[in-house]
């Protein structure tokens, strides 16, 4: 189901505005996540399309329909909970089974289509256990085998994976993928973890301060960062932001000189210093010093000390360990100016806009 | 020295078994003596030759058939009554937002500061302007709501997520058939205890079914354990042979289901 949403506000006390003046739209039959830092509205706008809170102003649309006014069973979404909020006196089936049987269907059809969801997410061998009894991946997936039993319109997914420990976040993520694939459902997916959304995401939606920062495919979201809020938010290592007068030396002549003289802040990619000779599309070459060298498994970063700014690199692993001075190459692919408001005015897909 | 804090943790306990037992090993005690051996002094623990038929005379004394039969529907109907108006309310503090909800639930809990024995004369008013003295409905009527079965069913409705409520919201079930399908199976233990707290309540209760009832026909099992207290003085042996029989229900009540007492009182954090 294409979920829409124009103008959308809402506040709590009628002062405060939680979110404001959202626009969106999530394509049926994509995953979208919600990311953004705590207190920045995702929950708050997964509430609204589920119907758990009404918005203040505003109208939500599933596909034609106007559902602004609509609580959570009419607009039949499914949703999965940070806790599971699994029923503990009842059976992994029953369950699975509960929205079947609230929709009033015989016993006989209710077990059935358990049986299908519960091969779905793999708890098939599961089905007799009580909740408590099972682990935390395992809650999970019965959880999402309860919220798509009643054939959800759309499911929601509240930060689903961060009671897990890290080896069975990466398992669940990729198995909320393909659950996802497997049946179509349009998903919206909360998370404040950026390499999460990265890897699961058709679109992603960075939400911070009540607003929408940026809403596009992980590609473009890294690629091409809207604002400097964005650029520092995704990426790991974060990104080198620096004040871009420190640079303006080095950018005069490269950068037009209007573009120059409007930029607060340079961002620069860990992957956008390398080294000269494996440079693909220099912009210009900075003279600095090594600092420090580090490894972290195959991964290895240089620390830079450029006119006393300190610059992270992740290209600088051929470099002998001893080396002291160097040239090194800005590349123009992970290069950012922003304005004074931290809009983008420099690098990324300059025909973006 | 950790020994000695071992020998002197154990005595007490068993002091304070000893001091729980006894009354109930005087009565038995009591209930098998001869009319004499209840007074004597020093006083005789365990009487010379057992006189079963204390039993019998006892049961004769006065329709403890009628009785039973009073106590029973007397203690089925506030208990469910009461555990049926205490889970709606509960619900409603725990998890519905409506205007007045915290001042109404302090309102309430100022309620419970008020002694028992104060509420006897104005319930007694109220009921006879009602002409239900000498009915089951005066037996019954004023204890179908306890706030501290609504307290304590709160705390435990409490400790269920909000999400779990909102799940089953999203899954189709109205507030209705959350209670009872989910919310009340979940809080079985807590639930269980304060069902037992009130029958216990309901059948040991003295009082008030003295109070309203005069007709033998509507008098309760403690109630009638008065027969044996006549303006000649008590028999004791009788008196003691009829309260065995009177607590007996309750003592095995107790001993099934002392694991959910003890679990629903410590999780209200309330003593009973």
């Amino acid at each position: 189901m294409q979920v829409t949403f124009k103008d959308v506000t809402l506040s709590y006390d009628g002062k405060r505005e939680i979110l404001k003046h959202l626009n969106f739209v999530i394509q049926e039959g994509t995953l979208v996540c919600l990311l953004g830092p705590s207190g920045g509205g995702k929950s708050t706008t997964l509430n609204l399309i589920s119907g758990l809170l009404a918005p203040t102003a505003g109208h939500i649309f599933f596909g034609d329909k106007d559902v602004t006014k609509e609580d959570a069973l009419a607009r039949k979404v499914g949703m999965v909970f940070q806790n599971y909020a699994l029923y503990p006196h009842l059976s992994v089936q029953k369950n699975i089974e509960f929205p079947l049987k609230m929709a009033g269907l015989s016993r006989g059809d209710r077990a059935k289509k358990a049986k299908e969801l519960a091969a779905l997410v793999h708890v098939d061998d599961q089905l007799d256990k009580k909740p408590g009894e099972l682990s935390g991946g395992q809650q999970q997936r019965v959880a999402i085998a309860r919220a798509l039993a009643k054939e959800p319109s759309i499911l929601l997914l509240d930060e689903p994976l961060s009671n897990l420990d890290a080896r069975l976040r990466i398992e669940m993520r990729e198995e909320i993928r393909r659950i996802q694939r497997e049946t179509g459902v349009t998903t919206v997916f909360v998370t404040h973890d950026q390499d999460e959304a990265m890897h699961i995401s058709d679109k992603i939606m960075v939400l911070h301060d009540g607003h929408i920062q940026q809403y596009s495919t992980p590609t473009t979201l890294y690629a091409d960062p809207e604002n400097l809020f964005v650029a520092q938010f995704i990426g790991e290592p974060v990104i080198n932001s620096v004040p871009a007068s420190a640079l303006s030396h080095d950018l005069a002549g490269v950068v037009p000189a209007d573009i120059l003289s409007q930029a607060q802040t340079a961002g620069i990619r860990p992957e956008a210093l390398t080294l000269p000779q494996r440079a693909l599309n220099p912009l210009t070459t900075l003279h600095g010093k090594v600092v420090e060298f580090d490894q972290f498994g195959r991964e290895s970063t240089a620390k830079l000390d450029y006119n006393n700014l300190q610059l992270i690199s992740t290209e600088m692993g051929q470099l002998s360990h001893d080396t002291k001075e160097l040239d090194f190459t800005l590349e123009k692919k992970g290069f950012f100016l922003f304005d004074a408001n931290g809009k983008r005015i420099f690098g990324g897909d300059d025909h973006a806009e | 020295m950790k020994k000695v804090a071992s020998v002197l943790r154990y005595l007490i306990l068993t002091l304070g078994a000893i001091i729980m037992i006894l009354p109930f090993f005087w009565m038995l005690s009591t209930s098998l003596k001869t009319q004499p051996e209840t007074i004597q002094l020093p006083p005789v623990w365990i009487p010379k030759s057992l006189q079963w038929g204390n039993y019998v005379e006892a049961f004769k004394a006065a329709p403890f058939g009628r009785y039973f039969v009073n106590s029973v529907i007397v203690t089925v109907v506030t208990t469910i009554g009461q555990l049926f108006t205490s889970i709606l309310a509960a619900f409603a503090f725990s998890k519905l937002r409506f205007w007045g909800r915290n001042l109404l639930f302090m309102i309430f809990l100022g309620t419970m500061m008020i002694p028992g024995e104060m509420l006897i004369i104005p319930n007694f008013v109220t009921l006879s302007n009602m002409h239900l003295v000498n009915t089951y409905g005066a037996l019954i009527l004023p204890w179908l709501a306890s706030f501290f079965t609504v307290f304590t069913l709160r705390q435990t409705f409490n400790s269920v997520s909000d999400q779990t409520y909102y799940a089953a919201k999203i899954d189709g079930a109205s507030d209705w058939k959350f209670l009872w399908h989910i919310l009340v199976p979940m809080s079985k233990s807590t639930i269980t205890a304060v069902t037992v707290l009130q029958v216990i309540g309901s059948w040991n209760s003295f009082m008030w079914p003295l109070i309203v009832t005069n007709d033998e026909n509507m008098r309760t099992l403690p109630v009638g354990l008065q027969a044996f207290t006549t303006d000649a003085g008590t028999n004791f042996a009788l008196l003691m042979a009829a309260s065995t029989f009177v607590i007996i229900p309750m003592v095995v009540v107790y001993i099934f289901l002392q694991k959910y007492i003890i679990a629903g009182i410590s999780n209200s954090g309330l003593k009973g």
